[in-house]
């Protein structure tokens, strides 16, 4: 397989760095409910720098491409329907649980 | 079959067939670690409150430090499965040994951590000492840090170990390349369970930082 240029590894970790330093400075400033979604934002960023340029998907076949998706359809259908599960029914305890 | 008998075109079906088997078995890693995710966004939305007052208790500065490191050891991976592609013995075997440091490195800050946070009583069950607001809350964000996070420094120990063992079978090869596709497969592992940590890290220690 053609390797990438090492310049393209060292730019993406300056990169994976400075999103680093970037989400533990605003995590510490009060963003109300968008701290939460900042922090998952710059995450999802950093792993798909990762995901594109060391783990290679960038240049892989689309074949590969497509079984990387599938799994964040199948995490996004777990998550959907457990979801919707948990925000529409009320929370019935089983009888051993302590209230 | 021996190497010199490969054309290009079948190095390329072999690495991409490698390839292809390594994204199969990190999908079930992400379903492994999803249901993981899921129990957390449950217990951080049932009570948010606690959930922020609970991440105070771990050691932010320490997890920051150590993504860092985690972040550094996929670069010197992604040089090192180059390394084995260009045929470079000596750098491949140089790069895999800073990413087994690293690795190890990780994992004694995690220890450290561990062992704070034992020693402040916050690991669940008969020693949970935490008697503040949100009690049970803050006790189930421990009992989440440490199975997401243990789960997690199980699978970078395994990376040490076949990182390690890589680098040792390598140091006797005339021909790393001979080595390209399974260190190709060893770098695709690495970055997934570094993937793993970059959700990991904000969940747990960027909660509720500001005042």
């Amino acid at each position: 397989m053609t390797q990438p240029a090492a310049r393209a590894y060292w730019i993406t970790w300056v990169m994976l760095l400075a999103l680093l330093v970037l989400t533990f400075a605003l995590a510490h400033v009060r963003l109300g409910n968008l701290n939460a979604a900042v922090s998952l934002a710059i995450g999802a960023m950093k792993a798909l720098l990762v995901a594109l340029v060391f783990m290679k998907l960038r240049r892989a076949s689309t074949l590969l491409a497509v079984f990387a998706v599938a799994g964040l359809l199948a995490l996004a259908i777990l998550f959907g329907l457990s979801g919707a599960d948990y925000a529409t029914r009320a929370t019935t305890p089983a009888p051993w649980t302590s209230p | 079959m021996s190497e010199h008998t490969l054309g290009p075109a079948e190095r390329a079906w072999r690495s991409e067939t490698v390839s292809l088997g390594m994204w199969v078995f990190l999908l079930t890693e992400v379903m492994f670690f999803g249901v993981l995710f899921l129990a957390y966004f449950h217990v951080r939305h049932a009570d948010p409150e606690g959930f922020g007052i609970a991440s105070r208790h771990v050691h932010e500065w320490l997890g920051t430090f150590n993504t860092a490191i985690l972040l550094t050891s996929s670069l010197s991976m992604a040089l090192a499965v180059q390394a084995a592609s260009g045929d470079d013995r000596k750098r491949l075997v140089r790069l895999l040994a800073v990413t087994g440091l690293l690795g190890a490195a990780f994992m004694g800050v995690k220890a450290t951590e561990y062992f704070l946070e034992w020693k402040d009583g916050l690991v669940p069950g008969p020693g949970f000492r935490y008697s503040g607001a949100h009690r049970r809350t803050v006790e189930e964000f421990f009992f989440l840090y440490f199975v997401m996070t243990g789960v997690h420094a199980i699978h970078l120990t395994v990376g040490i170990g076949a990182v390690a063992w890589n680098a040792l079978v390598a140091r006797r090869e005339r021909h790393v390349t001979r080595r390209e596709d399974a260190i190709e497969a060893l770098g695709l592992y690495w970055h997934f369970v570094d993937v793993a940590w970059v959700f990991l890290y904000p969940f747990f220690y960027l909660v509720l930082l500001y005042k």
